[in-house]
């Protein structure tokens, strides 16, 4: 015990040791980075001056004023982030006029003010740099330029017209940008996860303590028994196909939940299965999926390893292979449980055209109709994902498809009362009803805040 | 057995051997149409010292004769056959034909075997139960026991016979010989003795019919019938009832004292009683296109029967047997299996649980008692209630469409894919409902029989009550099989008693909201009114007498027209009369105990069950 | 039916005991007509076949079933070890050969070419059946089993669980009515067939059990102590196979019942004799009730011109027969029968049913049904 102990705490140093090696290489990299800065800032400090020196003398050739300064300055922290940004807002100028005539007068007086610069620096620093520009009428900006968290900022607002920039007004304070904690304005978003995964781990709890959960009874699954029984009765095979996608297809994982308890049937009733594969990976899974299902029924002399194989990766190779096979072996019972494309009904079709009762399941909505009309049974889309919790009957499956079916419901009845409220809404011009929708949008969908 | 013609036959004298008594009644041609006239029971004589069948038929049939004034036995203990007419200053004497049912000594006890337990075994069992037998067990590659648990069973098991039956034709061989395999070493012992062999009758596949008969040596008589599902679409039960009815008569019969002698006396095949009982009910329900439900109530089980229409729109016999539902053997098991509190919800006073036990299992013990206080009433009808209720479950989940059929389906069907073995039991569907059975038929009242079948069986709709009056039932069922007008002709005039019709809503609500209204208008009764829910109310309608009703049911509320549609029907009377059930199905009584005790009590006040 | 047959149980000094001895299935008798046997004597013995254990050589060798039979080492009718090899595969050009070791010991009785399945049958099960009875075989049934007779006092009891036990009578309560508490059950009481008196609690039997008693008799018990001592609830009346260390016999019903004081009686002046007793019940067609069996020997077996026969209780009801009355709400009680009105009487369940008038030994007078009436005595 005690050497491994100090095994262990070895290897935390050591990771350690790593870590600050990398902060080593990390500031070094900094370091150049900031030598770098200082000559590219340098070069345009110089470029500045040259323009200035050349704006200087247009400016003389033309008459016009530069525009009057904006008032009252104010920056604050900008609200629900992580203290990378500074909302900096003013009282425009008094030349900034909203140009609202529909045909712009030519011979207006033209206006003195095209926009404004916002300026930035850290309290004791010489000079304010340029962080943003905003155009007219724009009294809000908001500062997101390499703002770092924790340090003191002011800024500068300057108007800017053709005939030059007004007096810079500074902020009186310097402001703080600082981590905001929760975003309030997605509470909404907090109450909804709390609710569904408060759900779920209810629901998981619930399952644990042993009460029975209802879960709805699947036809296509109650029907498994019922295909293989037929295929021990007629003395025929029973065929498996786990789609044609690979082991990390989420829909090949659910079929091969599914083929683990056809398996634990045929080994029970006696029958033979087999599982041609077009994925060498999935032939592998579905080899251990099978054994592990015969072992569990008490039958492990039964299994034949042979009887999973796969054929070929060529999507309608396969196809064309295991048709084949259905025809020559007339299988009683046919279970086509994965991701299926053009293939689905090809191999459906043959299947009912040779009297096999057949299940499917698929979550490819192009394929679910073919498989409805050509099989008796049908695990359509979420189905056949709730299949494997209703088939394993653990409680921490069984716990989040209730907990999942309690977040469907509520994002079904906002979807009704969304769409209950813009209708009523347009069709009556109701306020209230307007509020609804907008508060939907905005509040519980949007960002809105809590309350509008 | 003579070849009889069926117009010739004026007098018929039938018997029912049953396990403690020999019932005898006759059946005589009156204007024209048949009568049951006269019954007379004595012991039954298969067991020592008598052990010889006949001699208890022999004095049920005397006792028949003196109550009718006629001679059926002559002096040498002969039936008198055929009529001889009436002389000069000698009245008439013997009849035209005698038949006889039996299930003496236990019945006909069997056991099934089959590939899948829902499948063939499934219609193996239908076969067995359909032609009267017991099933003692049913032995499945799938019933979930190890081959070594299937053969010790097989072994423990004395069975009277054994059906064999799996794979279609053309289909699985090897899970049939395997059966076969399980069977023979394990050399399966009759039940009366080692004088003959094992009667055994194979129905399975017929490919593997010649592998079947290679792996059984000497030790069983092997008998291979057609199969009794060629495909899994088509049940064929008829060649292996067939069977069943002939070794049941060739060799277990055979064996059991006197058989042999009353074998050669009757003039039709002697059937099992409950087998003839489920003809008899498949005759009414062809006759008249009705759907039946038959129940017999004894002490140690309970039959059910039924006939309904099948997937097919034909009509589909089903019996099942539950063996260890009864009234006095059984009536421990039956509280047992549903618990105390069960029984007690339909008792509408307090009883001391501790108390009531011990008088369960001393009833239990001495079989043969009968209540003699209104308690001890109260509360063997509440547990008939539940060991009927019991029964009932268990024939629904028997009777089914079958499994393992291809399904047709369209886009149509993506939202409502019906799994295949419903059962075809349908209470809605149901048009008469026939009881039998000491606690049923022994009743004090009318009223409580019609109520323990209300309570049990709950049936919806329009539904018509009636009971066996004595147990007559068997007899009509052999009867059916020679002269089946005459046998129906006594079925409606003799042998039900009809108790009346049961008006019942399908549905739930809170007690108090309304759940149909009514009009009924008829000679005696004319009366509308509201029925709420959590009521249950009766009119007396007598048994010549009719009326028509109009129930129009509240939202969600179905009385067989569909979900709050309204119906117009005439109904029968009887001795109980109309019976309008407003307490919604399934019928669900207060968990709560207080609330619970004085609902019952205002249903038992409501429908005069009790004389207080 | 003017002479009502009337159930009862039989409880006699003296009668003519036949027991019928017989094998499930043919076998060896080992006694003769005439032979002395005494009650724990193997009389006949037979083999019942061994348990088959089916073994499926096609799946666990991977073979097609018609290769089975050629890959057996034993041949059908052999006998095969536990750890021996049975079968063995061919195999690729003799290289890669599959073998199954048996794990079962006995005869190879079948192998088939159909399903693969091989049979072997396990070791005989020896079957012994004893005389029962201390007496005399006055009839030997060649391989089927003998009938032993003796003169014997004999208590037919009601209900019991457990099969055959012996042991000599050993009295635990002093008065029938006396509860049997367990303070009652001693040490000494091992191998005996212990009589208590009225109701046994649970806590009865499990005290004979742990002092290892042969068999326990009382007037009643609790259905939930029955419960508790079996543990499960009784469904049906057919008993004898169970085993939970003795055999028990109430010989009056459940419930708060005192024995009768002719069986009490009875069992205590046979005190110190050795008994056979059989739980063994089936309240079916063909009843079989639990018995008591007390062989008389030395001087009390001193023929006497008429001894009945008959095991079965009962019979005709007339005025003055004495008979207990069996059900709800005067169960228990004893009385003698005072009148039989013939005409039916309507009870308070509303039923109709014919009746008689029972003078119950505290005086009252009770109107019951006939069918809840037994005649006590023989």
């Amino acid at each position: 015990m005690g050497d491994r102990g100090a095994g262990e705490r070895f290897g935390v140093f050591g990771l350690k040791c790593e870590i600050s090696d990398m902060r080593f290489q990390i500031s070094d990299l900094k370091c150049q980075i900031s030598r770098l800065r200082g000559a590219v800032r340098r070069l345009l400090v110089c470029w500045g001056a040259l323009f200035w020196l050349l704006g200087l003398t247009g400016a003389g050739a033309d008459a016009q004023e530069p525009p009057r300064p904006v008032s009252d300055v104010v920056a604050v922290d900008h609200p629900n982030d992580v203290g990378t940004a500074v909302d900096v807002s003013w009282t425009l100028s008094p030349d900034d006029k909203p140009n609202d005539e529909p045909i712009p007068d030519p011979n207006a007086v033209p206006s003195l003010l095209s926009g404004y610069h916002i300026l930035r620096k850290q309290p004791g620093e010489e000079s304010f740099v340029l962080v943003g520009k905003q155009s007219a009428q724009a009294g809000e900006f908001t500062d997101r330029k390499k703002v770092v968290r924790g340090e003191p900022y002011l800024y500068q607002v300057v108007a800017v017209g053709p005939g030059g920039t007004s007096a810079g007004v500074e902020t009186a304070e310097a402001v703080t940008p600082v981590r905001g904690l929760f975003r309030t304005d997605r509470g909404w978003l907090a109450v909804i996860l709390l609710l569904i995964c408060g759900a779920v781990v209810a629901f998981i709890v619930v399952a644990k303590s042993g009460r029975e959960l209802f879960i709805r009874k699947i036809p296509g699954l109650e029907a498994v028994d019922e295909a293989v029984g037929r295929a021990t009765e007629m003395g025929r095979t029973c065929l498996f196909v786990p789609g044609i996608l690979d082991i990390n297809d989420i829909q090949t994982v659910a079929g091969i939940t599914v083929l683990s308890h056809v398996a634990s049937l045929t080994a029970e009733f006696g029958a033979r299965l087999e599982v041609p594969t077009s994925r060498s990976l999935v032939m592998t899974t579905a080899r251990e999926t099978v054994a592990a299902a015969y072992l569990a029924e008490g039958r492990p002399d039964a299994y034949r390893e042979d009887d999973i194989y796969y054929l070929t990766d060529e999507q309608f190779g396969y196809v064309a292979s295991v048709t084949s096979k259905m025809m020559q072996e007339k299988p009683a019972a046919c279970f086509y449980m994965g991701s299926f494309y053009a293939e689905s009904l090809i191999l459906a079709e043959t299947g009912n055209a040779v009297g096999a009762i057949q299940v499917a399941g698929t979550a490819q909505p192009s394929q679910l109709p073919f498989f409805v009309a050509a099989c008796d049974y049908t695990l359509i889309g979420e189905e056949f994902f709730a299949a494997s919790a209703y088939l394993s009957g653990e409680p921490v499956q069984l716990g989040s498809l209730r907990g999942q079916d309690v977040g469907k419901m509520l994002v079904a009845s906002l979807l009704i009362v969304g769409c209950v409220a813009a209708t009523w809404a347009s069709v009556t011009g109701s306020a209230s009803a307007n509020a609804v929708v907008t508060f939907l949008q905005n509040n519980v969908l949007g960002r809105g805040g809590f309350l509008p | 057995m003579n070849a009889t013609n069926p117009d010739q036959i004026n007098v018929i004298l039938a018997t029912d051997c049953g396990s403690t008594t020999t019932k005898a009644i006759l059946i005589e041609k009156i204007d024209g149409h048949y009568r049951q006239t006269y019954r007379g029971e004595a012991p039954t004589t298969v067991e020592q010292p008598v052990a010889d069948v006949t001699a208890g038929v022999i004095n049920a049939a005397t006792e028949v004769g003196e109550l009718a004034g006629r001679r059926l036995v002559d002096e040498q203990g002969q039936l008198i056959r055929p009529v001889k007419p009436a002389g000069e200053g000698q009245p008439a004497e013997g009849c035209d034909i005698y038949i006889s049912t039996s299930s003496a000594g236990g019945g006909l006890q069997m056991l099934v075997t089959g590939v899948v337990r829902e499948m063939t075994a499934a219609s193996a069992k239908r076969a067995a139960l359909g032609a009267g037998a017991i099933v003692m067990d049913v032995i499945a590659s799938n019933d979930r026991r190890k081959p070594h648990e299937q053969i010790q069973r097989i072994r423990e098991l004395r069975p009277d016979m054994i059906l064999m039956s799996g794979g279609t034709d053309g289909g699985t061989v090897e899970h049939v010989v395997r059966i076969a395999e399980l069977i023979a070493p394990a050399k399966p012992q009759p039940r009366f003795g080692s004088g003959y062999r094992m009667p055994l009758i194979y129905a399975g596949n017929k490919e593997a019919a010649g592998l079947v008969r290679e792996v059984f040596d000497d030790t069983v008589e092997l008998s291979v019938v057609d199969n009794i599902r060629p495909v899994l679409e088509r049940e064929n039960l008829g060649p292996a009832r067939d069977r069943i009815h002939d070794l049941f008569l060739e060799h277990v019969m055979a064996h059991a004292p006197g058989y042999d002698k009353l074998i050669a006396w009757t003039d039709a095949p002697i059937m099992p009683t409950p087998g003839a009982v489920g003809d008899i009910l498949q005759q009414i329900a062809k006759a008249r296109g009705i759907n039946v439900v038959g129940v017999d109530i004894g002490g140690a089980t309970t039959d059910v029967f039924s006939v309904f229409d099948g997937a097919d729109g034909n009509p589909v016999f089903n019996r099942t047997v539950s063996a260890n539902l009864g009234m006095s053997y059984s009536i421990s098991n039956v509280c047992a299996e549903t618990g105390m509190p069960n029984v007690l919800r339909w008792v509408h006073f307090d009883m001391d649980e501790r108390e009531l036990r011990n008088r369960v299992k001393n009833k239990m013990i001495r079989p043969t008692t009968i209540p003699q206080t209104l308690e001890a009433l109260v509360f063997e009808q509440a547990v008939a209630r539940e060991a009927l209720r019991l029964a009932y479950i268990q024939h629904r989940e028997f009777a089914t469409t079958l499994k393992g059929v291809q399904q047709q389906r369209t886009v149509g069907d993506t939202f409502s894919q019906q799994k295949g073995g419903q059962s075809i039991v349908d209470n809605m569907k149901l048009d008469l409902l026939v009881a039998s059975g000491g606690v049923l038929s022994h009743a004090p009242r009318m009223e409580q029989t019609a109520a323990m079948l209300i309570d049990a069986f709950e049936p919806e709709g329009v539904t018509e009550l009636a009971k066996d009056s004595i147990f007559m039932m068997p007899h009509l069922g052999v009867l059916a099989s020679v002269h089946p007008q005459a046998a129906l002709e006594v079925f409606e005039r003799d042998c039900l008693i009809y108790l009346g019709t049961c008006v019942a809503a399908k549905g739930r609500a809170k007690a108090g909201k309304n759940c149909f209204r009514y009009e009924i208008s008829g000679e005696p009764i004319n009366e509308r009114g509201e029925m709420a829910c959590g009521e249950i109310r009766r009119f007396p309608l007598s048994i010549e007498e009719t009326a028509q009703i109009v129930i129009e049911p509240a939202r969600g509320f179905d009385v067989g027209g569909g979900p709050g549609k309204r119906i117009e029907r005439e109904v029968r009377g009887g001795e109980v009369g109309l019976i309008l059930d407003a307490r919604g199905r399934p019928l669900e009584l207060p968990e709560d105990r207080d609330n619970c005790r004085s609902r019952v009590e205002r249903w038992s006040r409501d429908l005069r069950l009790y004389s207080e | 039916m003017a002479t009502a047959y009337t159930p009862g149980l039989r409880v006699t000094r003296r009668m003519r005991y036949r027991a019928r001895r017989v094998l499930p299935i043919a076998g060896d008798v080992l006694v003769g007509a005439g032979d002395k046997v005494a009650s724990q004597d193997v009389v006949a013995r037979t083999e019942l076949p061994g348990d088959a254990t089916p073994i499926n050589l096609a799946n666990q060798l991977s073979l097609t079933p018609a290769d089975v039979p050629g890959c057996l080492l034993k041949q059908e009718g052999e006998r095969v070890e536990a750890g021996e090899i049975l079968a063995r595969t061919k195999g690729i050009f003799g290289m890669f050969k599959g073998e199954y070791v048996s794990k079962v010991a006995g005869v190879i009785e079948s192998a088939s070419q159909v399903t693969g399945q091989v049979i072997i049958r396990g070791e005989p099960i020896p079957v012994e059946v004893r005389a029962f009875v201390t007496g005399q075989v006055i009839e030997a049934m060649p391989g089927e089993g003998v009938v032993v007779e003796a003169d014997v006092s004999f208590v037919q009891g009601i209900f019991g669980i457990g099969g055959e036990a012996f042991g000599p009578i050993v009295m635990a309560c002093e008065d029938p009515s006396q509860e049997f508490a367990p303070e009652l059950v001693h040490e000494e009481m091992q191998g005996a067939v212990v009589i208590g008196g009225a109701r046994m609690p649970g806590e009865t039997i499990r005290r004979a059990i742990d002092v290892g008693a042969a068999a326990v008799v009382s007037g009643g018990m609790d259905d939930a102590d029955l419960k508790e001592v079996l543990g499960y609830d009784l469904g049906v009346a057919i008993t004898g196979t169970e085993e939970i260390g003795l055999t028990v016999i109430i010989t009056e019903g459940f419930g708060e019942i005192a024995m009768a004081r002719q069986t009490f009686a009875l069992l205590s002046s046979r005190a110190g004799a050795a008994a056979s007793v059989n739980g063994a019940t089936q309240i079916r067609a063909g009843v079989l009730r639990p018995e008591i069996v007390i062989p008389l020997v030395g001087e009390a077996a001193e023929p006497e011109e008429d001894v009945p026969t008959a095991t079965h209780g009962g019979g005709v009801l007339e005025e003055g027969t004495l008979v207990r009355i069996i059900r709800d709400p005067y169960f228990g009680m004893i009385g003698t029968v005072a009148g039989l009105p013939s005409e039916p009487q309507v009870l308070g369940s509303g039923s109709k049913a014919r009746v008689l008038e029972v003078a119950c030994e505290s005086g009252e007078k009770l109107t019951v049904p006939r069918a809840n009436v037994e005649i006590i005595g023989g």
